[in-house]
């Protein structure tokens, strides 16, 4: 994948930077506001990763900039402002995500992954497949090896991100915004306790098992098995 | 320019001051007015009577010839009565018989074969009005009244307006001095607890004479000001007293962790165990960090602005079907009855995490197996939804309850449950930002914490 980093930190710029390429992306890097837009309105980019507090041009002006000019690349904000009202404002300027620094680097990596994924999503299924799994989003039924397994509707939206993330890593964190939309972190563990829940309803007597914990990170359905 | 006495100076007397000369002008207006209308009435019934006594020697004159004229003049000349003055005067002009001092009197402002009335005599005492009339042989009949009466009545009158004109002035500059010496005194209290309080004394307050008028509760809105105020910078002291206090032993504990890395691991292994351990801690001040500037902001107020209808009920429901399992998983009974389709005016993401840290505390703080419910009822009225969030716990002995919405306060007995001392503090930010009143309440056994929201309408 091919990242640009708009962010004016250089420690922060690197840390993401090296991490990133750790993981066999195409970084680069800018450290102003109009020099990031001067990058990324070539639109050649498949994720942008955009500081909100950037000198110069500031990152919710550079994203509504970019929009205008109809550069739909995906952007991911980034910000040190545990402000409320900030995870809105920068959507509504046209970013994708929102991560709060510090955070760690895997659910940065996560985020990446999803949104650089986002594009080709226009798909329009309306059965969501994984081996023996079927999920029909009209009827709102799962299917395993030809047997319905009932579901909450909770836990038919958890199963369903996950469905659509298949292959790829999400976090504890991207569970809690887009199931429940809970934009806090709860002390209590209640996404394992879901997940071990919809497990016991969706794996269990069944192979091969879908839903893997990625320890230190969160969870993965996988798409492809050997 | 010389400094007037202080009492001179204030607004109190400038008004008063302002009020006595309106005063004066009108008491002078009413003086002058009556002068004008005493003398102008006087002298018309003078005159009157004058014109009537020449017309009657006239009269006789005509009736009974020049001789009994001359014989009546004379002898109302020697009888000199009633401020009357009688005399003809020859065609000279000298009086020929009757009162000297009618010399004066003349016909030039008669016409011809006219008689005239008019005024003799040195202003403005000693003056006459005298009545004039020709008689046929050119001589004239004059008959005269003293206007000393007039004079005297204008007099009167003019004296008393001084005098009540120099009363008004001093009753109303001696009555502004007094009402600016009590008006001063009353805001010298005002002024008196200010600087105080500049000078340091914050407990100092306005003195109140009980009397319930503008000045005392001018002071008692003053007072409530500076209560208000002196509330808010303690709570301001306390908060980072408190954060100085519970950062201070994460910190110590994180510096703690990388020292001994640093001198007693000797592998790879214990080096990596020793940065988890450090992140760990890092991560824990960092989440404590971002609580307290989410309570900071929602304390501000700014989110108000955002508010828009949501939909109670099915915020309510989402996050106990985000905390069920958990809950069930722990043993522990859990009920749940909410009345449907509540809509209160508020922030969807901060009601959530309300109820999330009120589900969060609950749990946190009761051993396994103890039964939590949560309730939403429209009160009988419908201006309530009455939500509330309860636990067969341990509970919070009543003089406690109001602490534990402080930042960081615990209880003795939660000193060892994981948490940062902040959730309630949090949600009682997010009640007071929909101007909703959290109630911490005996649940027999158990806390039970309350909300009343005011629903629309």
């Amino acid at each position: 994948m091919k990242v640009l980093v708009i962010e004016d930190d250089g420690e922060m710029a690197r840390f993401i930077s090296r991490g990133l390429r750790e993981q066999g992306h195409v970084v680069d890097q800018a450290n102003s506001g109009r020099d990031g837009l001067f990058h990324a309105a070539g639109g050649t980019y498949d994720v942008l990763i955009v500081d909100r507090m950037l000198p110069g041009l500031d990152g919710l002006g550079l994203v509504k900039t970019l929009r205008a000019a109809e550069v739909q690349t995906p952007v991911l904000f980034l910000t040190t402002m545990a402000g409320i009202g900030d995870r809105v404002a920068g959507l509504e300027a046209g970013g994708d995500d929102y991560l709060v620094k510090p955070f760690a680097f895997v659910e940065l990596l996560a985020r990446v992954h999803a949104l650089g994924r986002r594009r080709p999503v226009v798909q329009a299924d309306t059965v969501l497949r994984a081996a023996n799994l079927e999920m029909d989003l009209i009827s709102r039924k799962v299917r395993r090896g030809g047997r319905e397994i009932d579901l909450q509707p909770r836990e038919f939206r958890l199963l369903e991100y996950l469905l659509r993330n298949a292959g790829r890593v999400v976090t504890r964190t991207m569970l809690l915004e887009q199931v429940w939309e809970f934009h806090f972190d709860p002390r209590t563990n209640i996404v394992e306790t879901h997940i071990s829940r919809l497990r016991s309803k969706v794996d269990k007597g069944f192979e091969p098992e879908l839903i893997e914990t990625v320890r230190g990170t969160g969870y993965l359905l996988r798409a492809t098995f050997a | 320019m010389p400094r007037l006495p202080r009492a001179a100076r204030s607004a109190g007397f400038r008004f008063a001051l302002l009020h006595t000369l309106v005063f004066v002008a009108l008491v002078a207006v009413i003086g002058l007015t009556a002068e004008a209308l005493v003398t102008h009435a006087l002298k018309r019934q003078a005159r009157a009577r004058i014109e009537s006594e020449a017309a009657e020697l006239f009269t006789q004159y005509r009736e009974r010839g020049p001789e009994h004229l001359r014989k009546l003049v004379s002898a109302r000349f020697a009888m000199r009565e009633n401020r009357l003055h009688y005399a003809i005067l020859g065609r000279d002009g000298q009086v020929a018989t009757g009162d000297p001092v009618l010399a004066q009197a003349s016909r030039d402002e008669a016409g011809p074969g006219g008689s005239v009335v008019h005024e003799i005599g040195r202003k403005p005492y000693d003056t006459m009005l005298a009545a004039v009339r020709p008689l046929s042989d050119g001589s004239l009949l004059v008959a005269a009244i003293d206007l000393d009466s007039v004079e005297d009545v204008e007099d009167v009158v003019s004296g008393a307006f001084y005098v009540v004109l120099a009363m008004s002035l001093a009753l109303g500059l001696g009555t502004g001095l007094l009402l600016s010496r009590t008006l001063l005194n009353r805001l010298d209290a005002v002024t008196r607890t200010a600087e105080a309080i500049n000078a340091g004394d914050l407990s100092r307050r306005i003195a109140r004479t009980g009397s319930g008028d503008d000045f005392d509760r001018l002071s008692a809105t003053l007072n409530l000001m500076l209560d208000r105020i002196c509330a808010l910078m303690e709570s301001v002291r306390q908060v980072s007293n408190d954060v100085a206090h519970d950062l201070r032993t994460p910190l110590a504990r994180l510096r703690q962790t990388l020292e001994d890395a640093r001198r007693h691991s000797g592998t790879m292994a214990d080096y990596d165990a020793a940065v988890a351990k450090a992140m760990v801690e890092a991560d824990g001040l960092l989440a404590t960090f971002s609580a307290l500037l989410r309570i900071a902001q929602i304390e501000a107020g700014a989110r108000r602005s955002a508010f828009q209808a949501v939909d109670l009920t099915d915020t309510i429901q989402t996050v106990c079907e985000a905390y069920a399992p958990t809950i069930e998983d722990g043993g522990r009974p859990f009920a749940v009855a909410l009345a449907p389709g509540i809509t209160v005016e508020g922030d969807r993401e901060l009601l959530t995490q309300l109820f999330a840290n009120l589900l969060e505390n609950a749990i946190g703080h009761t051993p396994a197996g103890t039964g939590i419910r949560v309730e939403l009822e429209r009160s009988d009225d419908g201006r309530f939804g009455h939500a509330s969030v309860s636990d067969a716990g341990p509970g919070i002995p009543t003089p406690e309850r109001e602490k534990v919405f402080r930042r960081f306060y615990r209880l003795e007995q939660s000193r060892t449950t994981p948490g940062n001392g902040l959730g309630l503090s949090m949600a009682a930010a997010i009640a007071d930002l929909h101007q909703t009143r959290m109630s911490l309440s005996d649940n027999r056994p158990g806390l039970r914490v309350g909300l009343d929201f005011r629903l629309g309408g």
